[in-house]
């Protein structure tokens, strides 16, 4: 019935008959009603706050911000661990345009690049064994001097064979690419080394 | 008689005992050779082999890298110089007159070329003074004195004799400072020696049948010869000058030099 009722507001012509239904008691009736708010409060009057305290406020408030973004940024200086760094996204997005065409090789060159390989791996192999023979040769020539030097006296052995302990710490530098030049002024100044040393 | 006899050969008997126990063993002279070394400066050249794989490895390395910052701006500079001769568009004026990577590139090939590197061939290359150690800068130079043996002058490593009281490596660092001087400052590497060659006098000196010379080996660190002439040679010059026995036996210990 009700649903029906619901329904007739949206049609034109009436389909149930009104009824007038008024209410007519004897007695006082009992309707309920709820009344307005009457709990509420009249807005109260702003106090006018000092404005050396309203400053001061501001004051923490900014410095309380400041002194996060500090923090953030103390964390950013530092430098991350090398397992935690990653690719930057700019580079990541732009890989594309940073990439070479693949390089078509003939059967040939590929075939020459080959035997180029095997062919170095023979001469190192060559070399290698030089040095170790070099080596040897060189440790023979010692030993056989120690024994005619044992064979000659015991004591001037005994002295030669005693470890030389002022050999070690020894440091040589190595041969360069190109000659020194004499009295050259680096452009770019002497470096001191501030790298930090633990030594005991 | 015999009795006369036996005892005659007695007495040959014990005489020749007497003899051999005397002169049991041969006394040698006890020399300290030094041999000073000053080590390459400069690398040595390329072989073939060497400068072929550098190339190979040069270009596997570039087919196998990206694109620099360099050559991308290069490639929009091209471009831009190609949009603005067709003048299709009046593209980015400012784009098109900075700096190109070409000019930058050229740039610095033109200060790498203005740029003097230390000339390889030295003053004393060119003089053929081999008395300086800034001569073949590639190789390996040893120090030899001149010494006279007998009758004649011949070329040998710094030696001297031992003495008693001390060993052979101070020796060896005394010998340094006598004939040498003490301006120049090497360094030893052990306290034993490292090459053994002997010779026999050609007559009995001082009851010494002949020498044994023990060599020393040091690296050249600075410094010059101050008390007499020395040269350095290099490893040919020493199979050329040593005498043949002693350069069999100097070279011995020495590294040799592959090219």
């Amino acid at each position: 019935m009700s649903i029906l009722r619901q329904f007739s507001r949206l049609s034109i012509c009436p389909t149930v008959k009104f009824q007038l239904n008024r209410n007519i008691s004897t007695t006082s009736a009992l309707t309920f009603k709820i009344t307005e708010q009457l709990w509420a409060e009249p807005m109260k009057k702003k106090k006018k706050i000092d404005p050396a305290i309203v400053k001061a406020r501001e004051e923490r408030r900014r410095k309380k911000i400041e002194k996060q973004i500090r923090r953030l940024e103390k964390n950013a200086r530092q430098l991350k661990p090398i397992d935690e760094l990653e690719v930057p996204l700019h580079l990541m997005d732009s890989l594309k345009k940073y990439k070479r065409p693949p390089v078509q090789l003939s059967v040939e060159e590929i075939e020459a690049r080959e035997l180029l390989q095997k062919e170095w791996a023979r001469y190192k192999r060559d070399e290698y064994m030089n040095n170790i023979a070099q080596v040897d040769r060189i440790m023979a020539a010692q030993k056989r001097a120690l024994d005619r030097l044992y064979e000659e006296s015991e004591d001037l052995y005994n002295e030669a064979i005693m470890p030389d302990l002022q050999l070690l710490p020894y440091t040589i530098s190595g041969p360069v690419a190109t000659p020194p030049i004499k009295d050259y002024e680096s452009p770019d100044g002497e470096y001191i080394d501030v790298s930090k040393k633990w030594d005991n | 008689m015999l009795v006369k006899t036996l005892m005659r050969m007695n007495i040959t008997y014990y005489h020749r005992l007497l003899i051999r126990s005397i002169s049991s063993k041969p006394a040698w002279d006890i020399l300290t050779g030094i041999c000073i070394e000053r080590l390459p400066v400069v690398t040595p050249p390329l072989t073939e082999m060497q400068k072929k794989y550098k190339e190979f490895l040069l270009t596997v390395e570039f087919e196998k890298s990206m694109k620099s910052n360099h050559e991308i701006q290069h490639e929009n500079d091209k471009k831009q110089a190609e949009l603005f001769k067709a003048e299709s568009q009046d593209v980015d004026i400012d784009a098109v007159n900075k700096v190109t990577a070409q000019d930058f590139e050229d740039a610095a090939n033109e200060e790498y070329s203005k740029f003097k590197f230390g000339n390889l061939e030295t003053d004393a290359d060119k003089k053929g003074d081999k008395t300086s150690t800034e001569r073949c800068l590639q190789r390996h130079l040893v120090l030899v004195t001149q010494r006279k043996l007998g009758n004649d002058s011949k070329t040998l490593l710094p030696q001297g004799h031992w003495q008693e009281g001390e060993t052979l490596r101070q020796t060896a660092e005394r010998i340094v400072k006598e004939q040498i001087g003490s301006e120049l400052q090497i360094k030893f590497i052990s306290n034993a020696p490292c090459g053994f060659y002997k010779y026999k006098y050609p007559s009995e000196m001082n009851g010494k049948v002949g020498a044994k010379i023990f060599f020393y080996y040091a690296n050249y660190k600075s410094g010059n010869p101050t008390k007499s002439k020395v040269n350095w040679l290099t490893r040919k010059e020493l199979d050329e000058m040593l005498p043949q026995k002693y350069s069999n036996a100097v070279k011995e210990f020495l590294i040799e030099e592959t090219y």
